[in-house]
């Protein structure tokens, strides 16, 4: 075999032994030596040339992007998932037909919809959505986050909380966990704006605490303008808007000499 | 009396009758008339009409009509005409065109203008194309690109947007679109360097198609975004980007965007372009059912549309009722429409509007309605669908769809009583988005005007100049006076 190539098999084995005792520093320095070892092959993207050994070098590089956003997962590093995700991304598009099918793509497919949706970047979504192809929609792991994000979408918080019992891999549960916060935060918009008042201990459930301290801090912190009284949280109804009985003036009258242009130019 | 003639060889002058009805060869010689006088005189114009012209004389195109013009036009032997002959099948021709008798006498000696040979690529390839004969047509795409490269002539632009079309066409046919991405990106950035605005306009926009193709929304709105836009020069082409643009939003989720755009190219296009016009449509009536709103029901009775929009028909019918149950049955039945159309994660979107206009219903009917009730109504089938309806009603009232609140503890949905619209500042908004448009459209309309160049000026006889010049000067003391009199 290539010599290049078993000095970057031995270190890759080296790295997924640290991957495994947890030990993410090691797994970090490691990575960074390997991807400047990747940089010497030139069958990679953007080369993609062919050379004797190509399908070997982008296995193992596709393997090696793959554990290193799986380590960023792992050590909780939005950036470092997005830049590997990224690098990675080509193996699974470009070199599609010359490799075989990875068991962990689709995973972690489902796992960058999910940042995706976490981070609140819908658009993006629905664009990574477009480029898969009708068989990955059928993949567990993806109709998770599908379906997830049609539950956000229609604002039915509680299943977005039952399906985190429900994740189809064990990387998820760090975003599971951050889309929790995301889905409190939206119940507490949506209850200030739909209720009047809700009793304590409604409000404790439907916010997910566990006790009513942890509520009340919450509160103070989040939503000052709430208030605790007789047992129940009042919100503050965002002021009617009285009737508004003046006339917007300065728009009225833009509006007004816009018209008066334009029909000047028309005679 | 016919005679069979090879058309290589320079045939004798035949007897055969002439025909009354102006030949399609007879056609195709006018036009390179055109295209000579329009090279020479530099005047873009008529290369247009030129091609105009060729579209309408596609049907009547045959391999001998063919070969006897490019016989006419090349020198025969020529590289050129080897080129393009390979192409065409040479048959024997029961019909003769008479032209082969005044061909053999003309027999010019012709300087050849690149125009008229960038012309007979053209012509090759959409007969190949008619032909169905998709991979000749790729090659011969190839070829003419390459002879593109080296030519810099402005008159040459109009027909090189035109190859490139059916270059694309040609490779789209084939299925062989990710292979000519880089070409057509190198094509671009030649035409921007030579500002030919023309071919750029059309290269944008295969090159958008191109990677529409492929779903590569992404990469698709990062070119658009960065390339340079200018005025329209040609209708289609800016009905194509604003389709293209419109798609591109909707992906995006800005469906107010998508929403203009799609209209605006629905609007624009051309009666005939009836297919582009039904795609249109499609995704115009998705954006707008995505945005909350149920498009008339006579889009979908315009002519000749309506088969192929039954259905989005039902469609919009499911969600304009608010009805899930029917909105699933219709979305199964026509799966294979959607999908084919490219459409279907849009339809997925559309459940959730679904909802919003069935809760909307529900809040305008019910001054106070049961949570339970509200789920059985909207037919939410989950595991706990009063917790559902909960949230949902939640999000709705905060999102300003509905104007209600809800009462926790007995779990309830208490709708707000809807004030008087008139009163407010809303028909005022309206109208100023109305009469914006129409300024706009008016103003759009008197920038597109035409003038022929140099119309009556030097026409004008004498005495009429006489007589305009003394009415200025009449006027000129008029308002000499009135500006003394104000003082």
């Amino acid at each position: 075999m290539d010599p290049k190539l078993t000095e970057v098999s031995q270190f890759f084995d080296r790295f997924k032994a640290a991957f495994v005792r947890n030990d993410f520093d090691t797994c970090a320095t490691f990575l960074s030596q390997l991807k400047v070892l990747l940089t010497e092959f030139k069958s990679l993207p953007p080369l993609f040339e062919d050379t004797p050994n190509a399908v070997q070098e982008l296995t193992i590089a596709r393997d090696i992007y793959e554990h290193a956003v799986v380590l960023s997962v792992k050590t909780e590093d939005q950036d470092a998932f997005e830049r590997d995700f990224f690098q990675l991304k080509p193996y699974y598009t470009d070199a599609r037909s010359r490799l075989s099918l990875s068991p962990q793509e689709f995973p972690i497919l489902g796992l960058n919809l999910l940042r995706l949706l976490v981070q609140n970047r819908i658009a993006e979504f629905h664009t990574e959505l477009e480029l898969l192809s009708s068989a990955a929609l059928e993949n567990p792991c993806i109709k998770h986050a599908v379906e997830l994000e049609q539950s956000f979408m229609e604002g039915a918080y509680n299943r977005v909380l039952t399906a985190r019992q429900t994740v189809p891999h064990e990387t998820y549960v760090y975003f599971m966990d951050l889309l929790a916060k995301t889905v409190r935060d939206e119940i507490a918009g949506c209850s200030e704006k739909a209720y009047d008042y809700l009793s304590i201990n409604d409000a404790r459930q439907m916010l997910l605490f566990s006790s009513d301290q942890e509520l009340s801090e919450y509160i103070k912190e989040e939503h000052p303008e709430w208030e605790i009284k007789k047992g129940s949280v009042f919100f503050q109804k965002a002021k009617e808007s009285a009737p508004c009985k003046e006339i917007p003036s300065l728009q009225l009258i833009n509006q007004t000499l816009s018209y008066a242009r334009e029909l000047e130019r028309i005679v | 009396m016919t005679q069979d003639v090879e058309m290589k060889d320079h045939p004798t002058p035949s007897n055969s009758v002439i025909s009354t009805v102006p030949s399609a060869l007879q056609h195709l010689k006018e036009i390179s008339a055109l295209i000579e006088t329009g090279s020479y005189t530099k005047e873009v114009r008529r290369i247009f009409r030129a091609v105009r012209l060729t579209i309408a004389l596609r049907r009547k195109l045959t391999a001998a009509v063919l070969l006897a013009f490019l016989d006419f036009i090349l020198v025969p032997g020529s590289e050129a005409h080897a080129r393009l002959s390979v192409y065409l099948p040479k048959e024997d021709e029961h019909d003769m065109e008479v032209d082969t008798a005044t061909s053999a006498i003309q027999a010019p000696a012709k300087h050849l203008l690149p125009e008229l040979e960038i012309y007979c690529y053209l012509l090759v390839l959409i007969f190949l194309i008619d032909q169905k004969r998709y991979t000749e047509a790729k090659a011969c795409s190839s070829a003419s690109i390459v002879r593109l490269k080296n030519l810099n002539r402005r008159t040459v632009d109009v027909l090189a947007s035109r190859l490139y079309f059916y270059y694309s066409y040609s490779y789209e046919l084939t299925g062989d679109l990710a292979e000519i991405r880089g070409n057509l990106l190198a094509l671009h950035r030649i035409s921007t360097l030579r500002h030919d605005e023309l071919g750029q306009e059309t290269l944008l926009n295969l090159l958008l198609r191109n990677y529409l193709h492929y779903n590569l929304y992404d990469q698709a709105e990062k070119l658009r975004s960065k390339a340079p836009r200018f005025e329209a020069h040609s209708n289609q082409q800016f009905c194509r980007y604003l389709f293209y643009l419109g798609k591109i939003r909707t992906i995006q989720l800005e469906y107010t965007d998508a929403k203009e755009s799609l209209l605006q190219a629905a609007r624009k296009a051309p009666v005939a372009a009836r297919g582009f016009r039904i795609q249109c449509n499609k995704w115009a009536v998705l954006v707008r059912l995505l945005l909350g709103e149920i498009p008339e029901r006579t889009i979908f009775m315009q002519k000749g549309m309506e088969k192929a929009l039954r259905p989005y028909f039902e469609l919009t019918n499911a969600v304009r009722i608010g009805d899930l149950e029917l909105f699933r049955t219709v979305a199964e039945k026509f799966a294979g429409t959607f999908s084919t159309d490219r459409t279907h994660n849009l339809i997925v979107r559309l459940r959730h509007n679904v909802i919003r206009t069935g809760l909307r219903n529900i809040s305008i009917s019910y001054s106070r309605i049961s949570l339970p009730d509200v789920a059985k109504k909207l037919r939410l089938d989950s595991a706990n669908p009063v917790a559902d309806a909960e949230s949902i009603v939640a999000k709705a009232i905060r999102d300003g769809a509905i104007d209600a609140t809800l009462d926790h503890t007995n779990g309830w949905m208490v709708s707000k009583e809807t004030g008087d619209i008139y009163s407010t500042n809303e028909p005022q908004l309206a109208f100023n988005s109305r009469i914006a448009f129409c300024l706009n459209m008016h103003n759009e309309a008197v920038r597109a005007l035409r003038f022929p160049p140099n119309p009556h000026k030097e026409k004008e006889s004498a005495e009429k100049r006489r007589e305009r010049q003394q009415q200025e000067q009449e006027l000129a003391k008029h308002i000499a006076e009135e500006d003394d009199d104000d003082f």
